[in-house]
């Protein structure tokens, strides 16, 4: 314990020191964050504020007159479709945040020692992080098909009747998150497999002299040590969870029903589908806006928590 | 080995920059986008139309860009008009045709079929009738049919004749077509070991079926003359849906929930599904796939035989210039003549739009051979235009969501089109509102 607070009281004094020489070098270092800073201007930044501009700006058919006005949220908070991609979208998140996590840190956890068989398990579990996801759901659609495909067929086995995997809007969803888990778990796994590496040994030494038990040693060392990555592995599922949908669009296009509409697949369907450029970017702003806030938030708060910890 | 590929590479190369080279002295330039279900065969086949054109035509120098699917073929035409670079000539799904004219982003084709000296009406009987509705409308033709289809049964030989019925003598009515699925039907259980019917639940796929179904009960599904009404809160949808209904939940003879079309031509293959109702389009891909013997029949009717067209017509952004216009349409005029219509009509299972394709004497002995492309070629007679809205999409899904849910247990029938009604007005009012509903002051 006491040497990660000196580490962290040596970490203070030289940020401290850094920004203040910082101010004499702005030009330097703004030299040389030119070329990543003008990309990302040029293909991030204004691409989101001509979506905050597009989002406020009214067009309506038949006319050439752009207005400017809250008129597209005030549609896309009536708008049912985006209501349900909202609800979808928090359960899928739900869903496939928390258990690819939870799953991910038992496996980083059982599989923490380098020896020859668990080196071979790591790759096993790792393996689907290699297929893309577009391979990924080509496959799982083999994988669903209701009574011929091989999830009903060893199901069968077990005296199961055949289920309608992405027919059925009361399913198709969860088939969804079963496939995400799958393919992100091993994913995350890594980070938390990074993260071990960097918990000191004696920790667990003294913890066992003073008679900790696993379980014990996994709450008061692992988890709180583990705090940093954690929130980072939060927000990268987060991210995943909106951002990730090329399963929707190959295994359900949304359907059945709007049941696995997802928040990107709605947006997409309102600038493509139906041309209602002003709902699309008002739904981006609104994405975007929760999005960063919960980021944010969940950076801070696990953050704060681990050194609180520590 | 790696020797021998390199230099046929630089070989091939360095021949393609000459031709390049060459061709760019007078050459009109022009881009062919075309989309294809399945890439590698057809985009392949399109290449090599497309070098016996350039060949054909030597001030003409045509590429034909892949565009992907129907939908993103109508994304990136968007884009490309909206970015002011539109293709010459675009093979565009032909129920998206009608938004490009209300949009006001489509040439007129009029002017060049006159030059050529033929009237509108000349000029559109070279295709089948069915064809018309989607190419010429509002006074003018907008397309040139290029590929169609209509929606078959498909249906198991082998399970027809073990379940007593005949195969060469399939069901013509819904009565028939209820009762037949029904023998066809084998339960195990509690679970069905094959089903005696399935079609494609998915979106697009389920809209093209409802709308046959509508139509086969009498209906119109749209309003072929202006793109602001549907029927979907009407006596003959509302049959429609139900007939649906029943056969997943009072006959149990058809899988509840949404089928996708790969679920169901998979199962059709593996014998799980006795009947299945496909696109004529998929005919070659049953043929290489399907172990059992089939057989392909029309769509059994209710108040008459009907079904909607599909496929794709060869439209021409506005905005090009005269000498890429006239290129457009020499291009245009040759992939959708009897010769060339009828080798990708042979090819790839689509029917050939232009009559005169079956007159040739290559077609006349495909024809011969392939008894079934026959019955898909017959049921043009009974094929009407395709539902083409303004918003299409979104208004068809309209309907497609509410019949899901139908399917999967989750709405009445009666709620269900009243619901997809609603949705539809909804979706389509600020044209009504332009339209219909622009009154003189």
């Amino acid at each position: 314990m006491t040497d990660v607070m000196t580490t962290n009281d040596r970490v203070l004094p030289v940020r401290r020191a850094r920004r203040r020489g910082a101010r004499g070098r702005v030009f330097p270092a703004l030299a040389l964050l030119a070329p990543s800073l003008v990309f990302l201007i040029l293909f991030t930044y204004w691409p989101m504020l001509q979506s905050l501009i597009q989002s406020l700006s009214i067009q309506s058919f038949g006319s050439t007159q752009t207005t400017f006005g809250f008129g597209n949220f005030q549609r896309l908070f009536a708008d049912p479709g985006f209501r349900q991609a909202a609800v979808n979208n928090a359960v899928y998140a739900a869903g496939t945040i928390l258990p690819a996590i939870a799953l991910a840190l038992a496996l980083a956890v059982g599989l923490q020692e380098a020896t020859g068989l668990n080196t071979l398990l790591r790759g096993v579990v790792f393996f689907p992080v290699l297929i893309p996801l577009v391979a990924a759901a080509a496959l799982f659609s083999f994988v669903f098909l209701p009574g011929v495909g091989l999830l009903d067929y060893y199901l069968a086995k077990f005296g199961a009747s055949q289920t309608n995997w992405l027919g059925d809007p009361s399913i198709a969803l969860w088939s969804l998150i079963g496939l995400t888990v799958w393919k992100n778990a091993g994913y995350y796994m890594l980070f938390f497999l990074a993260g071990l590496q960097a918990i000191p040994e004696d920790l667990y030494e003294a913890a066992r002299m003073e008679g900790a038990g696993t379980l014990a040693r996994f709450r008061r060392i692992t988890l709180p040590l583990l705090g940093p990555t954690l929130a980072f592995v939060f927000v990268i599922a987060l991210i995943n969870s909106v951002t990730q949908i090329d399963h929707v669009v190959l295994l359900t296009q949304g359907g059945p029903s709007n049941s696995t509409n997802l928040l990107l697949y709605y947006i997409y369907q309102q600038a493509h589908q139906n041309y209602d450029y002003g709902l699309a970017a008002a739904a981006t702003v609104v994405t975007l806006a929760m999005l960063l806030s919960l980021s944010v938030i969940s950076l801070k708060s696990l953050e704060r928590g681990a050194h609180y910890e520590s | 080995m790696i020797h021998w590929k390199t230099l046929a590479a630089a070989g091939a190369l360095a021949f393609g920059l000459g031709q390049t080279a060459q061709s760019a002295q007078a050459a009109t330039n022009i881009e062919l986008y075309f989309p294809v279900p399945v890439q590698g065969k057809l985009a392949n086949k399109m290449k090599s139309l497309m070098e016996a054109f350039n060949k054909a035509h030597p001030d003409i120098d045509a590429t034909a860009v892949y565009t992907g699917s129907y939908d993103e073929t109508n994304l990136k035409t968007r884009a490309a008009i909206r970015a002011g670079n539109p293709p010459a000539a675009v093979i565009m799904s032909a129920n998206f045709i009608l938004e490009y004219q209300i949009n006001n982003e489509i040439q007129p084709l009029d002017p060049m079929i006159k030059a050529d000296g033929m009237t509108d009406k000349s000029f559109m009987d070279q295709y089948w009738q069915a064809l018309h509705g989607n190419a010429e409308f509002a006074g003018h033709v907008w397309a040139v049919p290029f590929q169609n289809s209509t929606p078959l049964l498909y249906l198991n030989v082998k399970a027809f004749k073990e379940a007593g019925l005949n195969p060469d003598n399939p069901p013509q009515t819904w009565a028939e077509w209820a009762d037949a699925a029904k023998k066809l039907t084998k339960r195990d259980g509690n679970s069905v070991s094959q089903y005696g019917l399935m079609m494609p639940g998915n979106y697009d796929y389920l809209g093209w079926i409802v709308s046959a179904l509508d139509m086969s009960n009498g209906g119109q599904y749209y309003n072929t003359d202006f793109g602001g009404e549907v029927y979907y809160d009407q006596p003959s949808m509302l049959g429609a849906v139900r007939f649906m209904h029943n056969l997943v939940f009072k006959d149990k003879v058809m899988p509840q929930g949404v089928t996708n079309a790969k679920d169901v031509s998979t199962s059709f293959f593996a014998g799980k599904a006795a009947m299945v109702v496909l696109s004529t389009g998929a005919l070659s891909f049953v043929r290489d796939n399907m172990k059992d013997n089939f057989r392909v029949a029309f769509l059994p009717g209710h108040l008459r035989h009907a079904v909607a067209i599909g496929g794709a017509s060869l439209m021409m952004p506005k905005g090009l210039s005269p000498a890429k216009q006239e290129a457009a349409w020499t291009l245009i005029k040759w992939l959708t003549s009897p010769k060339v219509a009828g080798e990708w009509s042979r090819f790839t299972g689509y029917f050939a739009p232009n009559k005169g394709a079956y007159d040739l004497p290559e077609m006349k002995d495909f024809m011969a051979q392939h008894p079934n492309a026959q019955v898909a070629l017959k049921q043009l007679a009974y094929a009407h235009p395709w539902f083409a809205t303004y918003n299409t999409v979104a208004v068809r899904k309209a309907l497609e969501d509410q019949v899901q849910a139908v399917l999967s247990g989750n709405e009445t029938p009666e709620k269900a089109v009243k619901a997809a009604q609603a949705k539809a007005d909804q979706l389509m009012a600020p044209y009504v509102a332009q339209t219909a509903l622009k009154l003189p002051d």
